[in-house]
C-alpha cells in the first residue's frame, strides 16, 4: 500500500482552501491511497481484535486511538481513478481514491470521523444503515448544515450494530454519487455472534456505474440509467482483482449497490446463502441457497459459501450489458446483412473501414482496432482460451489447493485436471451441415405476411 | 508657263511639309493594337507574359500555339492567352481602335486646295479663269490639331488597353468559376457514392429484417437528395464551362479541352496589398481610366484655346487667281493674276457660343476626371476589403474547417471501431466532410475572384461588380444518423 503525507504533498492546494493549519494540527492525519490495486487486509494494530476484510481494488483506512475513541479522517476531494489500465476517469472520492477507504470498526466502538471538504461544492456524509443520533446521520439541510468547501466537520457515534454498511454524501448526492463518492463501512461483531460465522476470506466491494462519453474523462452526472461504465469499486473487467480462496475456505462476499439499477450478482460453480443485509445478519433459518442474488438499489448483500470446487469461477452481474464496456445503443443490428460489394465502396469514402457486426459483435472482442482516446472498449480481456468478450462487472473466484491463509495474490490461470475440460469432437463430422436459416432471411412463409403484395416489388 | 506657277506649288508643298512635321499622318500598321498591348503590359506587369506579341506575324504564330495549349489541361494563364487572341469581342474592340486611328490620320490631313477653272465665251472674247484657293484656318490650327489628335489617340489606346485587361480578367474569372464548379461537381459525386452505399446497405438491412421500411426509406430519401444536388452541381459546372468557352472565344473541337484539376493554392497575403491607403494612391497613379480621363481633360483644354478663333476665322480663305482673256478675233491674250482673301464679317457670331461650348466641355471633362477618381478609390477599397475577407475565409476553410472535418471523420471511424457508431454515422460524416470540401473550394474560388478584382481595380475600371461574398448558408444538416 502506498501512502503519502496528504497535506505535505499538496501544500499549495492547502493554501487554496480555507482549512486552517492550526485546526488541522488537532486532526488525525488523513491517510491517502494512490494505487487502484487491492490492498492487503489491515490487521488492527490496536483496539478490539477482528478478522479484517479485503476491499476489492481498495483499501482500509488506518485510524488513531484517542482516549478510547477511534478517530478517522476522510477528505472529500477530486481524484483521478484508473478504472482500467489506460482508462482514466475524473472522479470525486475520498483520500485519493474512489471509492474512499473502507472503515472497519468493531461493534461497540466509539468512532469519531473528521470530514474535510476539498470539493468545489458543499457535501455531507451519510452513514448508510447505522444506528446513530439523528444529528450524526449526515443529511444536509435536514440533520445538519452542509460542510462548505474547506471546512471540516466531526461525526461521532457508537457503532452499535455489526454488519456491512456504506457511506456516501447526502448533499447534491445525485452529482456526488455519479462522480464516485462512496465507501464501505464494516462493523465486525464483538466476540462470537450466533448468526455471524467465522470466515477465512472476507471480500467487500461496492457496485457503481458511470456514464463516460467515449473519448472523454469526466462522467456525465445527469445520466439516470444509460451508464456505460459498470464497475465494482470503480474498476471494470479485466481490471477487477480476482477473489482468491484456498479450497475449503469459507468465503464471505459483501456487495453494496450505489447505482441506479439492480444487479443480479451471479457466482459459478457454488451455491451460496445470503447471510446478511444492511439490516443485519440473516438468521440461519431464513436463508435459502442461491447462485444469483439481486442486489437492489441502495442495498447491501452478504453472501457466504464454502469454496470447495477448484477452478476459475466467473463472478458477475447477470445483466449482460453490465459485463460490457461502452457500446452504441443506437447502432443497428447488422447480423446477417451481406456486405458483399459494398466494403470496397465504403473504404473509398472511409479508408479505415472494416466490416463488423455482420455475424454478431464478437468481432469486437477479437479485433484490436484503434478506439478514441481514453475509451474503454466494449469487449476486452483475454483468458487462457481466448478473448473473454467482457468489460464491466465481471471477475473470477479462484479456488486453489493449499494457498497460504493470507495469500491474496492472483494464482494465475487454472490448470484443468485431465478429462475435466470441454473438448472438440474428433469423430465424423455432423451430417450435412444444415443452413443456419431454412428460409430466406426475413421471410417466414409459414406465417401470414403482413406485407401488401405491391410492396414486395421493392424486394430484389 | 510663267513665273507665277511655282508659287502655287510652293504653297502646296509647304502645307504638305507641315503635315509631315506633325508626324501623325500615317496609319499605324497594326491599327494601334501593339500600342494597346504595350500599354496593358506596362499597367499589369504580371499579365505581360500572357499578352499576344505586338507584331502581327508573331501573333499569327501564337495562333498556331492554340492547339498546343488546348492539348494539355487548361491553366489559368493559358486561358488568358487564348482569350486575348480569340475573344471575338476583344477583336471587335481592337479593330475599332484601328478604324479610329485611320479616321484620326484622315482628320489630320490638310484639305486639298481648290482649283477652279472657268471658260467664259462672249462674242469677241474667250476667258479662262484659273483659281487656286486654300482654307487658311486648317493650316494655322494644324499644330493644335496635331496635339489634340495625339491626345485622342492616347486616350483611345488607354481605353483599349483597359479593354484588354478586362478581357484578361474575365478569362481568369471564367476559368476560376469553371474549375471550381467542376471540382464541386466531383465532390457531389462523392456524396452520391456515400448515399448510394447507405441506401444499398439499408435495403439489405430491410431485406434481412433488421430494419423497418421506414429506416430504409430514410436512407433512400438521402440518396434522392444527393442525386438532386449532384444534378444541380453538374448543371452549374456545365454552365460555368460554357461561360468559359464564350469568354475564350472557343467553339467546336476547340471547346473539348480538359480543365486543370484544381484551383491555385491559397497564397499568403502579399505585403503589397496589406495597406489600403497605399493601394488607393497606387490606383490613382496607375489606373487607365484615370489616365484616359486626364488625357480627355488635356484635349478639351487645348481645344478651348482656339475654339473662339476657329469659329471666328473658320472660313478665312486664301486664293490665287490667274485669268486669261483671249480676243477671239486677234488672238490677243491678256492675263490677269492676283490674290484673293476671303474674310467672314463677324456681325452675328463673334465666336462666343463656341468658346462657351468649349469651356463647358472642359468643365465636363474635369468633372468626369473627378468622378472617375472617386469611383477608382471606392472600387479599390471595396476590392481590397473583399480580398482580405475572402482570404481569411478561404484560409479558415483550409486551416480550420477541413482539418476539423477530417478529425471528426477519423474520430467517427474510431467510434465505429468501438461499435459506438454505425456505418451510417460514418457515411453521414463522409457526406458532411464532402460538403465542407465543396465550401472550401468555393471559398478558394471566391478568394481568387477577389484577387482578380483587386488587381484589375488597381489598373482599371471594374467592368463587372466586384466579387460579392454571399452570406453563408448553413451547412447541410448531417441529421442522417443511421438510427
Ligand atoms: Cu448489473
Amino acid at each position: 500500500m502506498q501512502r503519502r503525507q496528504f497535506f505535505a504533498g499538496a501544500a499549495t492546494a492547502v493554501a487554496a482552501t480555507s482549512v486552517s493549519r492550526v485546526a488541522l494540527a488537532t486532526l488525525p492525519e488523513p491517510a491517502t491511497q494512490a494505487s487502484p490495486d487491492t490492498a492487503p487486509p489491515l490487521v488492527p494494530p490496536n483496539g478490539r481484535p477482528y478478522q479484517p476484510v479485503v476491499t476489492l481494488n481498495g483499501w482500509t483506512t488506518p485510524w488513531r486511538m484517542n482516549q478510547g475513541v477511534k478517530e478517522f479522517h476522510l477528505v472529500a476531494e477530486p481524484v483521478v481513478r484508473e478504472v482500467a489500465p489506460g482508462f482514466f476517469v475524473n472522479l470525486w472520492g475520498y483520500n485519493g481514491q474512489s471509492p474512499g477507504p473502507t472503515i472497519e470498526v468493531v461493534e461497540g466502538d466509539r468512532v469519531r470521523i473528521f470530514v474535510t471538504n476539498r470539493l468545489p461544492e458543499h457535501t455531507t456524509i451519510h452513514w448508510h444503515g447505522q444506528r446513530l443520533p439523528n444529528g450524526m446521520d449526515g443529511v444536509g439541510g435536514l440533520t445538519q448544515p452542509a460542510i462548505q468547501p474547506g471546512k471540516t466537520f466531526v461525526y461521532e457515534f457508537v457503532a452499535r450494530r455489526p454488519g456491512t454498511f456504506m457511506y456516501h454524501p447526502h448533499a447534491d448526492e445525485m452529482v456526488q454519487m455519479a462522480m464516485g463518492m462512496m465507501g464501505l463501512w464494516i462493523t465486525h461483531p464483538k466476540g462470537q455472534h450466533p448468526h455471524i460465522a467465522k470466515v477465512q476470506r472476507d471480500y467487500a466491494f461496492l457496485i457503481n456505474a458511470f456514464d463516460v462519453e467515449p473519448g472523454s474523462k469526466t462522467p456525465k452526472v445527469n445520466t439516470m440509467l444509460e451508464h456505460n461504465i459498470w464497475c465494482w469499486n470503480s474498476r471494470a473487467f479485466p481490471s477487477i482483482s480476482p477473489l482468491v480462496a484456498r479450497r475449503g475456505d469459507r468465503v464471505r462476499i459483501r456487495v453494496g449497490n450505489l447505482t441506479m439499477t439492480n444487479h443480479p450478482i451471479h457466482l459459478h460453480g457454488h451455491e451460496f446463502e445470503v447471510t446478511g443485509t444492511d439490516g443485519g445478519p440473516v438468521p440461519p433459518t431464513a436463508r435459502w441457497p442461491e447462485v444469483t442474488t439481486d442486489v437492489a438499489v441502495g442495498q447491501m448483500r452478504q453472501i457466504e459459501f464454502t469454496a470447495d470446487e477448484l477452478g476459475d469461477w466467473a463472478l458477475h452481474c447477470h445483466k449482460s450489458h453490465h459485463t460490457m464496456g461502452p457500446m452504441g445503443h443506437g447502432v443497428p443490428t447488422m447480423i446477417g446483412v451481406d456486405h458483399k460489394g459494398l466494403v470496397g465502396k465504403i473504404q473509398k469514402i472511409v479508408p479505415d473501414y472494416m466490416v463488423m457486426g455482420e455475424r454478431g459483435m464478437a468481432d469486437m472482442g477479437a479485433m484490436e482496432m484503434p478506439l478514441p482516446e481514453n475509451t474503454f472498449p466494449m469487449m476486452t480481456g483475454t483468458g487462457p482460451f481466448g478473448p473473454l468478450e467482457m468489460g464491466g462487472m465481471f471477475t473470477t473466484l479462484k479456488v486453489r489447493q493449499g494457498l497460504g491463509a493470507n495469500d491474496y495474490r492472483d494464482p494465475g490461470d487454472f490448470q484443468h485436471p485431465p478429462g475435466t475440460l470441454a473438448y472438440e469432437w474428433q469423430g465424423a463430422p455432423a451430417a450435412t451441415p444444415r443452413p443456419a436459416r431454412v428460409d430466406a432471411p426475413g421471410t417466414a412463409p409459414t406465417e401470414p405476411s403482413a406485407r401488401k403484395p405491391a410492396a414486395s416489388g421493392h424486394q430484389h | 508657263m510663267n513665273t507665277t506657277e511655282p508659287t502655287v506649288w510652293r504653297l502646296t508643298a509647304a502645307a504638305a511639309a507641315l503635315t509631315v512635321l506633325a508626324g501623325c499622318a500615317s496609319v499605324s500598321p497594326d491599327g494601334l493594337q501593339g500600342r494597346a498591348m504595350e500599354q496593358a503590359a506596362r499597367s499589369a506587369p504580371t499579365l505581360a507574359a500572357q499578352l499576344p506579341p505586338a507584331d502581327l506575324a508573331a501573333r499569327s504564330d501564337a495562333q498556331t500555339q492554340l492547339q498546343v495549349w488546348l492539348a494539355q489541361p487548361l491553366t489559368q494563364d493559358n486561358a488568358v492567352r487564348i482569350a486575348l487572341l480569340h475573344q471575338p469581342a476583344l477583336r471587335v474592340r481592337l479593330a475599332e481602335l484601328g478604324i479610329q486611328d485611320a479616321q484620326r490620320v484622315q482628320a489630320l490631313q490638310l484639305p486639298n486646295p481648290h482649283l477652279t477653272l472657268g471658260r467664259l465665251v462672249n462674242g469677241h472674247e474667250r476667258e479662262i479663269e484659273r483659281s487656286l484657293s486654300f482654307g487658311l484656318l486648317d493650316l494655322i490650327t494644324l499644330p493644335w490639331r496635331t496635339q489634340r489628335q495625339a491626345e485622342a489617340r492616347d486616350h483611345a489606346t488607354l481605353l483599349a488597353a483597359q479593354d484588354v485587361l478586362q478581357v484578361a480578367a474575365d478569362a481568369r474569372r471564367a476559368w476560376l468559376r469553371a474549375v471550381a464548379a467542376e471540382q464541386v461537381a466531383a465532390v457531389h459525386s462523392r456524396m452520391v457514392e456515400a448515399a448510394e452505399v447507405g441506401a444499398e446497405l439499408a435495403q439489405r438491412m430491410a431485406r434481412t429484417g433488421n430494419w423497418s421500411r421506414l429506416q430504409w426509406a430514410r436512407e433512400q430519401a438521402l440518396l434522392s437528395d444527393a442525386h438532386a444536388s449532384q444534378a444541380r452541381a453538374q448543371l452549374a459546372a456545365a454552365t460555368a464551362r460554357e461561360q468559359l468557352h464564350r469568354t475564350l472565344g472557343l467553339w467546336g473541337a476547340n471547346a473539348r479541352f480538359t480543365l486543370a484539376s484544381s484551383l491555385p493554392a491559397l497564397p499568403p497575403v502579399p505585403a503589397d496589398v496589406l495597406n489600403a491607403q497605399a493601394l488607393e494612391t497606387q490606383a490613382l497613379e496607375q489606373r487607365l481610366d484615370l489616365q484616359a480621363a486626364r488625357r480627355q481633360l488635356d484635349t478639351t483644354s487645348t481645344r478651348a484655346g482656339w475654339a473662339g478663333a476657329a469659329a471666328l476665322f473658320g472660313s478665312v480663305g486664301l486664293g490665287y487667281q490667274r485669268n486669261t482673256t483671249t480676243e477671239r478675233d486677234s488672238g490677243h491674250r491678256d492675263t490677269t493674276r492676283g490674290w484673293e482673301l476671303e474674310l467672314p464679317l463677324p456681325l452675328f457670331d463673334w465666336g462666343g457660343t463656341a468658346r462657351t461650348a468649349a469651356r463647358l466641355e472642359v468643365e465636363r471633362s474635369a468633372a468626369q476626371l473627378q468622378d472617375t477618381a472617386l469611383r477608382a478609390r471606392t472600387e479599390v477599397r471595396t476590392a481590397w476589403l473583399t480580398y482580405r475577407t475572402s482570404h481569411d475565409l478561404a484560409r479558415q476553410q483550409r486551416d480550420e474547417v477541413l482539418p476539423l472535418r477530417a478529425l471528426i471523420q477519423n474520430e467517427t471511424t474510431l467510434r465505429y471501431n468501438g461499435m459506438l457508431a454505425s456505418v451510417w454515422d460514418l457515411l453521414a460524416e463522409a457526406r458532411t466532410a464532402a460538403t465542407a470540401s465543396a465550401r472550401a473550394i468555393e471559398a478558394q474560388r471566391d478568394f481568387w475572384l477577389a484577387d482578380t478584382d483587386l488587381r484589375l481595380a488597381l489598373i482599371g475600371a471594374l467592368d463587372t461588380p466586384a466579387t460579392t461574398l454571399g452570406t453563408a448558408t448553413p451547412a447541410a444538416a448531417a441529421d442522417s444518423r443511421g438510427h
